[in-house]
């Protein structure tokens, strides 16, 4: 290698240029040593600023004088005369440059580089190397390197660690030549060596049922490696065996070639065991490359009821980047006393070691942003691991991905409504949850409330009944909310049990008011009955029976072949009020009957051929009467008394003439009306209408002995001529006529017995 | 004042004078050993620069008869075991250092021709961008700064002696030659200026502790 011939020559325009008037510049050169006075130019227009003189050869170890002179229209002017050896003009390439690794030496990298020959240009060199992936160089002092070297040998290095190298020179004259630029990067490995540092032996404790623990040896490689882990050698000791097992079991490592740069160390999962809680067991553990074994690890586990005093006072903070530690040391501790601060996230778990004195650490692990970690510190007391204390931490918080999403519990009311939702899960949390705001809308209007993070359900109250409601959920964290998915409902119209309450209720008062009606009905249907089936006597069913009371009144059983018995009721026209007034069922019917001569027919026509009954009304009788025809209805009979009450046969002879008969039509108001003349003591006078026959042979018939039925056939039919109304008011006055038998003052009372159908 | 106030006066006087006559002679005697350091160091970076250069010329003349023999074909090695007239004899002459400088100043000079018409030969030769014929340049051209610097410090060592001419007169050039003939002139005056440049450079080492070294008075030759 030779220096160019070429020396290019740059300067700077100082004042005011203007291309109207254009400057030449010619660079000048002249060695006083070898060219005499023969002066090199080279000439070239403005505005440009360099050029370059070709010399035919570089002038090595001579000097040189150049300057340049710039010349107008206006005049010339010269630079300054730079005026140095030519070797303090040269800028060099860069070396080429060659590494080679020593088996025998693996913390050494030797460099091998050509540059140019000593006898044209001595030069110094520049050193410098890195780990590959760094971006921190070392450099070799200058001071080593300031001769001309052709090697050089970098010592200190990591075994089984890449390192990248660059080289570059310059003339060895102090404030004279240029460096040249960086060499290209040249890379090589340094050879394994021992590892020089343990493993870093770890667990994680799972309950295994009652009493029982599992726990599973992970180990990260030692810290000075000094090659790749081929495998960890892993022995236990329990503590209840006094000798040690001394087996040893080989764990080897699946590992791709990886170079020593790599900031994260893997985790190898060494063996699980299941320890009952009452146990111990001691752990040893070496790592092996392909030199050697490292030294050995240890770490001891104690029974669960004899953990350490914990720590106290953990305090979590995150800050410029990092989370940072802090609690309280226990109160005892030993010589050899260390923590392990360990953080857990959802498929990702490592640990540090801190020294003993250590109260206040950040954690040296790439934390993610938005992912809940679980942090612990853990106390060990001379390798052994005591109880930890726990916290649970955010590297930063955000707003969560997702929203809880809201559902009814159970069917809702017409005004409340209970609303339940799960907490959002861990992945997607991204943060402390500090509230939940519930809101539901209803047409236009929307209310929300805010209830604490550990609330799941809630119950709004206050709704309106039959209302479609949308309610949605929003999880708040300090970074922001998001809303869940929405949820709709609509609350009931009716209450449960309100419309069976009604049912119910309607139908018992429905059921209610048709019993009072029944009642009612029951109560009243004598005159239900009057009012809506009045009873139109068929005058063809009716007889008439007149007796004069001279005829001894005979109580005597009725003949089975003699009328249907009519009851006779006496009633004095003093007591006709009284009596009308009394129960009618408890108005003593006497038993003593009254045999009609005639007997009925029509209507009561079965009564007729029947045996002479006792009345109808005789409530004592009950309901002999029912057998018979049931639609008779029997007439009162009029009797005159005065005094007299009763059938039962009188000494006192009657004079009055009654007229009964039977007929099963009700009673006409101008008969009831006659009858109630009578009872107000006026005189009575029955209308002797010469339908109404009577004979005398008939009286004999009252003799039930005697009675003949076929006689009484022979009697004339009685008819029965009603009176017309208008003689209703008249009829007193008609009285005196002699068509009308006075009648005493009497009452004439309807059978108030009530109709028993015969 | 009486005359034993005027001695004293004198006295001190005398004793001033002397005191001040001391320091100028220390600071002559001072400056001497500088000037002298300051010749040393300048002799010596100068006899450095033409050691330095010398080296540049060996060096560059055992690579131009490489590449001149590699340029001329077939049996190419066997051209520089020729023997050929007229070559300027690769030997410094001379029994101080500077007749001997001188001798290679003068051998340096004599030299000059004989790279003119080799490379004026060889460019009937060889092809014009023949690297041969460039790197003939350059020797041809360092040998010619070579000899000013050589003049120059021959100049700074021993100003006030002129270099002598060479013995025998200027250098003759051989006849007219054949292409084989050239081959061979041209190989052999490489060889030759290269040896000579060996003998410039162990001359050089040789003189330096002589002539640069010793406190030695500019005009001692």
């Amino acid at each position: 290698k030779i220096i160019s011939s070429n020396i290019k020559c740059q300067w700077e325009a100082v004042g005011h240029q203007t291309e109207a008037v254009p400057t030449n510049y010619t660079l000048k050169l002249s060695s006083t040593s070898f060219f005499s006075d023969k002066i090199f130019t080279a000439s070239i227009l403005g505005p440009v600023n360099n050029t370059t003189i070709d010399l035919n050869f570089f002038p090595n170890h001579m000097e040189l004088e150049i300057w340049v002179v710039a010349q107008n229209e206006l005049g010339k002017e010269e630079s300054e005369h730079l005026i140095k050896p030519a070797n303090c003009f040269v800028k060099t390439k860069p070396p080429s440059v060659a590494v080679i690794s020593e088996a025998v030496f693996p913390t050494c990298l030797v460099m091998n580089w050509t540059s140019i020959n000593k006898i044209y240009l001595e030069t110094i060199y520049e050193i410098r190397f890195c780990p590959l992936g760094s971006q921190k160089w070392f450099y070799v002092p200058l001071a080593d390197t300031s001769s001309y070297i052709q090697s050089f040998r970098l010592q200190n290095l990591q075994p089984d660690t890449v390192y990248v190298t660059q080289v570059r020179c310059k003339y060895n004259k102090k404030h004279c030549g240029y460096w040249s630029d960086w060499s290209s990067n040249v890379t090589e490995r340094t050879p394994e060596d021992l590892p020089k540092s343990k493993p870093d032996v770890w667990i994680i404790t799972s309950e295994e049922g009652i009493n029982k623990r599992q726990i599973e040896f992970i180990c990260k490689d030692p810290e000075f490696s000094n090659g790749r882990i081929r495998r960890f050698n892993i022995t236990i000791e329990k503590q209840k065996d006094s000798i040690r097992n001394g087996t040893w079991e080989i764990i080897p490592v699946n590992r791709s070639l990886t170079d020593g740069s790599s900031s994260k160390k893997q985790i190898t999962p060494l063996i699980t065991i299941l320890l009952d809680d009452e146990e111990s067991v001691t752990v040893y553990v070496t790592a092996i490359n392909s030199v050697g074994a490292s030294p050995q690890a240890k770490l001891i586990i104690s029974p669960k009821t004899r953990g350490k005093c914990p720590l106290e006072k953990m305090e979590v903070q995150s800050h410029n980047g990092q989370l940072f530690l802090s609690w309280k040391p226990p109160n005892r501790t030993v010589s050899d006393f260390e923590y392990v601060v360990e953080w857990v996230s959802d498929g990702e778990r490592n640990w540090q070691r801190e020294d003993g004195k250590t109260t206040y650490t950040a954690i040296k692990g790439d934390l993610e942003k938005f992912v809940h970690y679980r942090i612990s510190v853990y106390p060990i007391y001379g390798k052994l691991v005591g109880k930890p204390v726990h916290v649970h931490a955010y590297f930063e918080q955000g707003v969560p991905s997702q929203g809880p999403s809201v559902n009814l519990s159970g069917d809702p009311g017409c005004y409340t409504a209970k609303l339940e939702w799960d907490e959002i899960p861990l992945i997607k949390r991204r943060g402390f949850i500090t509230n939940y705001t519930i809101y539901y809308r209803s047409g236009t209007e929307t209310r929300g409330i805010t209830v604490p993070s550990n609330t799941t359900s809630y119950t709004l109250t206050s709704l309106s009944r039959n209302t479609k409601y949308d309610i949605w959920i929003k999880a708040s964290t300090i970074r922001g909310s998001v809303n869940g998915s929405n949820h709709s409902f609509t609350t009931l119209k009716y209450a449960p049990g309100e419309i069976e309450g009604i049912v119910v209720g309607v139908s018992l008062g429905f059921l209610f008011v048709v019993l009072m009606t029944m009642l009612l009905c029951f109560c009243k249907k004598d005159v239900i009955k009057d009012n809506f089936w009045p009873q139109i006597p068929n005058p063809g069913d009716s007889t008439i029976g007149n007796w004069s009371p001279d005829y001894p009144l005979k109580a005597e059983a009725p003949r089975e072949n003699c009328l249907s018995g009519i009851s006779v009721l006496n009633v004095d026209v003093c007591d006709a009020k009284c009596v009308f007034e009394e129960d009618k069922a408890s108005l003593p019917l006497k038993k003593d009957k009254y045999l009609s001569e005639e007997h009925s027919s029509g209507i009561g026509g079965s009564s007729c051929m029947s045996s002479p009954r006792q009345s109808v009304s005789d409530s004592d009788e009950g309901g002999d009467m029912a057998d018979t025809t049931a639609s008779t209805i029997q007439y009162s009979s009029v009797v005159a008394s005065s005094g007299y009450k009763g059938q039962n046969p009188s000494s006192l002879p009657q004079q009055s003439i009654f007229s009964r008969s039977e007929s099963t039509q009700p009673l006409l108001d101008c008969e009831e009306n006659h009858d109630t003349m009578v009872q107000e003591g006026s005189r009575q006078c029955f209308l002797r209408q010469p339908c109404f026959t009577h004979n005398a042979g008939n009286e004999n018939a009252t003799d039930s002995n005697d009675f003949n039925p076929l006689e009484m056939e022979q009697q004339e039919v009685l008819d029965f001529c009603s009176l017309e109304e208008d003689t209703e008011h008249t009829a007193p006055a008609d009285c005196q006529s002699d068509d009308w038998i006075p009648a005493p003052v009497s009452s004439y009372m309807p059978q108030l017995g009530g109709y028993r159908p015969q | 004042m009486n005359g034993h106030v005027k001695n004293m006066h004198f006295q001190q006087f005398m004793e001033t004078a002397a005191t001040l006559l001391s320091l100028l002679l220390l600071m002559t005697v001072d400056s001497t050993k500088t000037v002298a350091a300051s010749t040393n160091q300048q002799c010596g970076n100068l006899l450095q620069q033409t050691l330095k250069i010398t080296r540049i010329v060996h060096k560059e003349s055992g690579d131009l008869i490489k590449t001149y023999k590699a340029a001329q074909g077939e049996m190419s090695e066997l051209f520089c075991k020729v023997s050929v007239n007229d070559i300027p004899d690769p030997n410094i002459s001379g029994l101080d250092p500077p007749a001997r400088i001188a001798s290679i100043y003068t051998h340096l000079q004599a030299f000059l021709p004989h790279f003119k018409r080799v490379y004026k030969q060889q460019t009937d030769l060889q092809s014009p961008g023949s690297p041969l014929l460039k790197e003939l340049t350059r020797v041809w051209d360092r040998t010619e700064s070579l000899a000013s610097f050589i003049n120059t410090f021959y100049q700074s060592l021993f100003p006030n002696l002129p270099i002598p001419e060479p013995a025998g007169g200027p250098t003759t050039l051989p006849p007219a030659q054949n292409v084989f003939q050239q081959k061979v002139y041209g190989c052999v005056v490489l060889k030759t200026y290269k040896d000579f440049m060996s003998n410039v450079s162990k001359e050089l080492r040789n003189i330096k502790s002589k002539v640069c070294t010793k406190r030695t008075p500019i005009n001692a030759f």
